[in-house]
């Protein structure tokens, strides 16, 4: 077994599959609680109070849903990152942009701004530099035309945005038989994101259930466009559904 | 054609009329082609497979894959075992089950002593547990929590924890063993208390873990 | 004398008559002849022993296991590292212990750390003299040196064990405060100085 010190730690690359050492000389923004050790003088402080102190590193995030569930590493030093002993990854972007499951994102590079996409629960990395990302089972990657279980699809890069597909020979056969009352919870079956056009889908194992933080802050987000009856008609079914689970 | 492993956790399937593929609902992960999904009621005929299914829960959970194409097939981040039958049968627990040539037959059968009521009481008591018997020539997936490892069974007896059962392969009888003290030595779970002595000739699979998922 | 074989998330103990301690229901597999006898908290150090464990919590259920063959232990898909020890100490954390051959004197050592809320049993077992332990890890364990001068900061819920001469002690600057909250984060971190070894798994617990 081999013991690394602040040297022979690796540079910017996986100590195994489940963690990665990076070589830090400035900052990175790292996801909240995945250090797990490191050699050196360096900091860990909330992207938060960087808003005083640096806006234009506070202005590399952009996204107000994220920003408590991360930090800024500063110093020299080497830091290893992991996430719940998952795999973990590093890619590099060259003035590029890749859209990410956010609860995937472990850390990146100052040099990519982060932006909140579109579909929900998802980040879009932009610009050139190195980020890590954290699957249940090494990335697969494929190309379009695919379609992916939404629960499966870690991210995608240079290609437009998914739509949905849906199975219409499992809506009719669920629809058409005394199975119909099972199929309240998706298995991911009967509907898939529909990825066309040309780039890279970015595929793991499984999204494990886990709550997402920040999850319930943009559902929150979206209730703005309801009107005040429509928000306590919401409100109601939303009791009903707590109080049977 | 047999299952592509693409990583621990990850098989691909490739799917023709001629070769469709069975699998548990919600082991989907992606797909390329004319492929599409139909849940069916669970499988294995006549009383005993009825019994079976109904005492194991194991109706219900699967899903036909039919159309031409390829399928990534994983189920909840679990570790994932290809087994080649090759006029062979494995006998394994329904939910271990990931994926599996359609035209594989399939029974179910209860490893434990004596008969239907034993069976029953059996699934009641947590004593023994069914398993689906895949028979035929084609490829399995099969589920595990941290991967498998195989012992051979070549005439000695092989004792292995229930809990950590995850299937076998060729002439193997199986008994249901409960050792005296056993369950005070190492009692965890109550099915620590039991297990499953194997003989004859044949492999078999076992994960390194107690967990059920 | 006993063999430890590991092989990923399982260990193999090649027994020709011998015993070894092992973790309460971590045997997943095994042929031969082999007795499996409950053996107790701490599978020894007496009294003293004893009441240490119950003031600081920590447990470590082992069975004894005597025979002649090849019994593999496995415990929630954990990765299993063995460790050689020729007259030295580890400190360990004790759920984190799969199978310690004869030979090794097990203790629980307090850490010395005050004020630690979060139950989080930094309050070691530790494996003394010579013979092998396997250790068990969420991920393959990554061994990292302590030198003078080159500290080590590391979260507690990555810690696995240690080796040498080192002090620890817990940093919770104020840049720290600002990790905590909505459940995730560490408060404090643990800070090795002198020279051994530090053991940590890519994965908090």
């Amino acid at each position: 077994m081999q013991t690394y010190d602040a040297h022979s730690l690796p540079e910017n690359d996986n100590v195994n599959s489940y963690a990665f050492s990076i070589a830090l000389n400035g900052r990175w923004f790292v996801s909240k609680g995945a250090m797990i050790a490191y050699y050196g003088n360096v900091s860990f402080d909330a992207v938060t109070t960087w808003a005083s102190r640096d806006a234009h590193i506070a202005g590399k995030f952009s996204s107000p849903i994220y920003i408590q569930d991360w930090v800024v590493a500063e110093g020299h030093g080497k830091v290893i990152v992991g996430d719940r002993g998952f795999d973990l990854q590093s890619f590099d972007l060259e003035d590029g942009n890749l859209t990410i499951r956010a609860s995937n994102l472990v850390g990146f590079e100052t040099g990519l701004e982060l932006k909140q996409s579109i579909v929900p629960g998802f980040v879009t990395l932009i610009g050139t530099g190195k980020f890590l990302a954290s699957s249940n089972g090494p990335v697969i990657f494929a190309e379009p035309p695919f379609r992916a279980d939404p629960d499966a699809l870690l991210g995608w890069a240079d290609c437009p945005a998914p739509s949905h597909h849906y199975d219409a020979q499992w809506m009719s056969a669920s629809l058409g038989s005394m199975l119909q009352g099972m199929f309240g919870r998706e298995s991911g079956e009967e509907r898939q994101f529909d990825f066309t056009g040309s780039g890279t889908i970015l595929i793991q194992s499984t999204e494990v259930l886990r709550e997402d933080p920040a999850l319930m802050r943009i559902m929150e987000q979206q209730t703005a466009l309801l009107s005040p009856q429509q928000a306590g008609l919401l409100g109601q079914r939303l009791v009903a559904r707590s109080q049977q689970a | 054609m047999p299952f592509e492993v693409i990583n621990k956790k990850v098989v691909r399937a490739q799917v023709s009329p001629a070769t469709p593929v069975l699998a548990r609902r919600g082991a989907m992960l992606g797909y390329e082609g004319a492929v599409s999904f139909r849940p069916v009621s669970g499988h294995g005929q006549g009383v005993g497979g009825i019994v079976g299914q109904a005492l194991s829960g194991e109706s219900n959970r699967t899903m036909a894959t039919e159309g031409t194409g390829s399928v990534l097939y994983g189920f909840s981040g679990l570790y994932v075992t290809v087994i080649e039958l090759n006029n062979d049968t494995l006998s394994c627990e329904a939910d271990r089950l990931l994926a599996h040539d359609a035209n594989l037959q399939s029974s179910v059968e209860f490893i434990g002593q004596g008969g239907i009521k034993a069976a029953v009481r059996g699934a009641m008591t947590g004593q023994g547990l069914f398993t689906t018997r895949l028979s035929g020539t084609g490829s399995v997936a099969v589920l595990s929590h941290g991967g498998t490892f195989d012992i051979p069974v070549r005439g000695d007896v092989v004792s292995v924890d229930p809990q950590a059962y995850v299937g076998h392969v060729g002439q193997v009888q199986v008994d249901l063993s409960a050792k005296v003290g056993w369950r005070d030595a190492v009692g965890r779970g109550s099915g620590e208390a039991f297990q499953l002595k194997f003989t004859g000739q044949g492999t078999v699979y076992v994960q390194a873990s107690e967990q059920k998922f | 004398m006993v063999t430890l074989t590991a092989d990923r998330r399982v260990l193999h103990a090649d027994l020709a008559g011998e015993t070894i301690r092992a973790a309460s229901g971590s045997m997943v597999a095994y042929t031969g002849t082999v007795d499996f006898k409950h053996a107790g908290m701490g599978g020894g150090g007496g009294f003293k022993a004893a009441l240490k464990q119950k003031v600081s919590g920590e447990s470590i259920k082992l069975m004894e296991c005597t025979g002649s063959g090849r019994v593999t232990f496995a415990q929630d898909a954990l990765d299993v590292t063995v460790i050689d020890l020729a007259n030295d100490t580890l400190a360990v954390e004790s759920e984190l212990v799969l199978a310690v051959t004869a030979g090794l004197t097990l203790d629980v050592k307090f850490a010395g750390l005050q004020g630690m809320t979060s139950g989080q049993g930094l309050a070691t077992t530790t494996l003394s003299g010579t013979g092998q332990v396997a250790v068990m890890s969420d991920g393959p364990l990554i061994a990292l040196a302590v030198q003078p001068g080159g500290p080590l900061v590391v979260d507690p819920d990555a810690f696995v064990a240690s080796t040498g001469n080192l002090t620890m002690n817990l940093v919770s600057g104020v840049s720290w405060k600002s990790l905590v909250g909505e459940g995730s984060g560490e408060p404090f971190s643990l800070r090795f100085e002198g020279s051994g070894t530090v053991f940590i798994q890519p994965a908090e617990r």
